[in-house]
């Protein structure tokens, strides 16, 4: 027998797992202590969600020294033996449970703008880490359109520059577009997509990033390899190369004292005197309990978070939670995400390499000579072949022998997609499907009712759509392709609770806190009310430590009452998981 | 050198479709002879796929029947010996009896159990209808000129049935399903040359479509169809008609 067909696996069998031991990818092995706290114990803080930004605050708060319970949907991935090398088998890493989706424009939803489980979406996200740029912090100010956010670039600039370190983000030394800075990791090797979107761009004068920025490894860092080009980030990185809050700040909130009750669903936030008293949950086996707290912080992302709000109505909040603006669950946006697909003559192969690991964002802004606001981005893709059949179908209509043939060919295509802007409607909303005024009626095994989303383009968004679709198809003639096609599909779900200097603007201050009750804040893509065009992510989890340094300056008052103090925090740079900031090269000046 | 320099197939130059174990390009090249290489976890996910057999629980047996006829068009595998075809029904039930979802439902459309069982039927129907005879009993073209017309929301027959969901959204499901099963087994991802489960070891030759030394280069022959068949053409969905497509949901980016 050739050594080859050898039965063995190379890595042995999996060794019997010790209790409360998970395995984080190949080197990182941390134990996790199972509950602590009482439901009768009051701890300082509940956070709903354990994702990019329930990660990086659970960490942030149990290094401060606070009592802190993360909750989450999910399990509590142990990465080794939960997750596999497989596309079809990494079905379970997203939130398939029902919604309902509708208007002009569907979203499809559960896989790719939805995590469940420890890390959440930043498990799966295919990790392009590009920051916002200074002008999305005023569209409304600069062009009319969409909203202002309550804060500036320069608010949010060191955080971004400290969990680009925390991550840590490889990238090119000189990023061109918004503030132009640099990345502590090196940037990754080209794949074939990646060389597709060079050569098309080069072609037509375009300036183009080459290989990130992406939150993936180009190197080891601490117990974290680095990246093996097999192309699977969006199934789950069992590597470990590519960050998500499980392996990047999980481990050290758990090694301060922060408790993850995983596999436990937040029913409702709970009212007391016109405060939060705690949170209503079900537990793995569906009982239902009651923890103490004495703030909530709701991290559950753009569906789950307004559904949570909203769903914890009750005399006083008729209308849900932190609603007396009337915008909770409103402005929900999707980036347009459209992929053009080209056939060239030679082979790409463009299963390998991350998906995520080249861009332009030479059309981000607003160009006068167009005759739409903002812009949009343009990323490598490598759909693996079972989204590549999808694709197929949609961009060709094709089934049968003719799925077959165009499937025979899939190592001949590559992938580009459009990362547009879509502006915030207040129509384009998330509500309850409680089957009350004309809604539909569907609940969850919980018995609460599920999102219903309603969605639909306006002009502005057509035109983007159109000319960014053109566009990045003319990069892929420009790259050689004997044939284009593109699929229309969105990216990405933000806004639903967004942040606002006013309490008429929004449900939330710039800090999360939400205007209606003092010790409930939301904290994840929820609070952005306009989203760039650039992937949330990073944007996700800066503004969370930003808002940690903000409950550890304030929590005496937060605690206390009523009084919301507005002072900048100073950003703590010591709260940084061990040895990430500080190292890689300093951010360009 | 190389054969990756041929130009694609010419459809004048097909030749006939014989039955193949391996159809596709990369003759000699087995995902599953790399399973040494694979993590544990990887490792049993994927024998359990090509091994085990899933029953049928949600169909009952004349909808299995229907419904085998309908998948069977959607993904043909004429061209794979008996023993080298790939199950794909058990799979779709498997998923309706688990209620495994995708996360959501348009609002125009029942729950997806309710859609397969209404379009079972409606299947059915078209075929007593249109010809006289059960639908696994039509030949092949009939049996696509059916499926045909479904594609094209533009049902000859059981209208009724077809007007309780969204035939666009249905027809989406429907190939989505099939690709879905069939694209995640080892001997399609052989055929298509992907090159499978790749951890730990990963990937050295990312550029220019290299191979790794354990993968196999292209090497491409023409082929056609069966005469009777209509599905190896492309029908764009583009233009007026796209908003009615479903979006991708793939994740990507």
């Amino acid at each position: 027998m050739s050594w080859f067909e050898h039965n063995t696996p190379l890595g042995g069998a999996f060794e019997k797992p010790k209790d409360d031991v998970h395995r984080l990818g190949a080197m990182q092995q941390i134990e996790v202590p199972r509950r602590r706290f009482k439901d009768t114990d009051l701890v300082d803080f509940v956070i709903v969600g354990v994702g990019s930004a329930g990660g990086v605050l659970l960490q942030r708060l149990a290094r401060a020294g606070f009592k802190v319970v993360g909750f989450e949907a999910g399990p509590f991935w142990d990465t080794e033996r939960d997750w596999v090398s497989d596309e079809s088998g990494s079905h379970k890493l997203y939130w398939n449970d029902l919604r309902i989706t509708g208007g002009e424009h569907p979203l499809a939803l559960g896989a790719n703008n939805s995590g469940k489980g420890v890390g959440g979406g930043s498990v799966h996200w295919a990790a392009f880490v590009p920051r916002f740029h200074p002008s999305d912090f005023e569209v409304y100010t600069r062009d009319g359109v969409g909203a202002d956010w309550p804060i500036t670039y320069e608010d949010i600039e060191p955080y971004y520059e400290l969990l680009e370190q925390e991550i840590p983000v490889a990238g090119p030394a000189w990023y061109p577009w918004g503030k132009p800075h640099g990345h502590p990791y090196a940037p990754h090797p080209m794949g074939g997509v990646g060389d597709t979107l060079i050569a098309g761009c080069t072609k037509l004068g375009i300036p183009v990033s080459a290989g990130g920025p992406v939150a993936i490894l180009s190197a080891s860092h601490g117990d974290r390899p680095h990246c093996i080009y097999r192309g699977f980030c969006i199934q789950g990185c069992k590597v470990g190369a590519k960050a998500s809050t499980l392996v990047t700040h999980v481990p050290d909130a758990l090694k301060n004292g922060a408790e993850i009750r995983d596999h436990c669903m937040v029913a409702r936030v709970s009212m007391k005197d016109g405060r939060t008293d705690g949170v209503v949950y079900f537990d793995a086996e569906g009982a239902e309990h009651f923890q103490r707290a004495r703030v909530v912080l709701v991290c559950g992302y753009a569906l789950e978070t307004p559904r949570l709000l909203l769903n914890s109505a009750c005399p006083g909040h008729e209308k849900g939670l932190a609603n007396s603006s009337g915008t909770l669950g409103k402005y929900l946006m999707a980036q347009a995400g459209n992929v053009i697909l080209g056939r060239f003559e030679n082979l790409v192969r463009m299963y390998k390499a991350p998906p995520a690991h080249a861009l332009t964002e030479e059309f981000y802004e607003t160009d006068p000579k167009r005759d739409f606001a903002r812009g949009f981005a343009v990323q490598t893709v490598g759909p693996l072949p079972i989204a590549f059949a999808k694709q197929m179908m949609s961009a060709k209509g094709l089934w049968g022998w003719g799925m077959r043939r165009a499937m025979m060919d899939y190592n001949h295509w590559s992938a580009l997609g459009l990362l547009g802007e879509i502006l915030p409607w207040e129509d384009n909303r998330i509500e309850l499907a409680d089957g009350r005024e004309g809604r539909h009626e569907a609940r969850d095994q919980f018995g609460l009712p599920v999102a219903q989303v309603t969605f639909s383009l306006k002009e502005n968004d057509k035109k983007m759509i159109e000319f960014g679709k053109n566009k990045v198809m003319e990069i892929m003639w420009a790259a050689g392709a004997m044939e284009v096609v593109q699929e229309s599909r969105y990216a990405h779900l933000v806004g639903a609770c967004r942040m606002s200097k006013t309490p008429d603007g929004g449900v939330c201050d710039k800090f999360g806190r939400t205007w209606d009750v003092p010790n409930l804040f939301v904290m994840d893509g929820s609070v952005m009310p306009t989203q760039g065009s650039a992937n949330p992510g990073l944007t996700i989890q800066a503004l969370a430590a930003r808002t940690a340094d903000y409950l550890i300056s304030q929590h005496e008052a937060i605690f206390a009452g009523d009084r919301r103090d507005m002072a900048k925090p100073p950003c703590r740079r010591s709260l940084a998981p061990p040895g990430t900031f500080t190292r890689g090269i300093p951010h360009v000046r | 050198m190389s054969n990756e320099r041929q130009p694609l197939t010419n459809p004048d130059m097909r030749t006939s479709l014989p039955k193949r174990e391996q159809p596709g390009y990369y003759a000699g090249f087995s995902t599953l002879k790399q399973k040494r290489y694979w993590d544990a976890a990887t490792r049993k996910v994927i024998e359990e796929r090509v091994s085990q057999q899933k029953p049928i629980r949600f169909f009952t047996p004349e909808e299995a029947r229907t419904m085998h006829a309908v998948v069977d068009r959607i993904l043909p595998q004429d061209d794979r010996t008996e023993e080298r075809r790939i199950p794909i029904l058990p799979d779709i039930d498997d998923r309706l009896y688990q209620n495994r979802l995708d996360g959501y439902r348009f609002e125009d459309m029942p729950p997806d159990q309710e859609v397969y069982r209404i379009a079972a039927h409606a299947f059915e129907e078209m075929a007593q209808t249109l010809h006289g005879r059960a639908f696994h009993e039509l030949d092949a073209r009939e049996r696509e000129l059916i499926l045909k017309s479904i594609h094209q929301a533009k049902p000859q027959a059981a209208q009724k049935l077809w007007k309780r969901m969204n035939i666009e959204r249905f027809w989406t499901m429907l190939v989505t399903d099939v690709v879905s099963v069939y694209y995640a087994h080892p001997w399609a991802w052989d055929e298509v040359g992907f090159g499978g489960p790749a951890y730990p070891r990963g990937y050295m030759r990312l550029e220019e479509g290299e191979p790794e030394p354990w993968e196999v280069r292209e090497q491409r022959y023409e082929w056609r169809a069966p005469a009777d068949s209509i599905s190896d053409v492309e029908e764009l969905h583009a233009g007026a008609k796209e908003h009615l497509v479903h979006p991708g949901q793939a994740g990507t980016h």
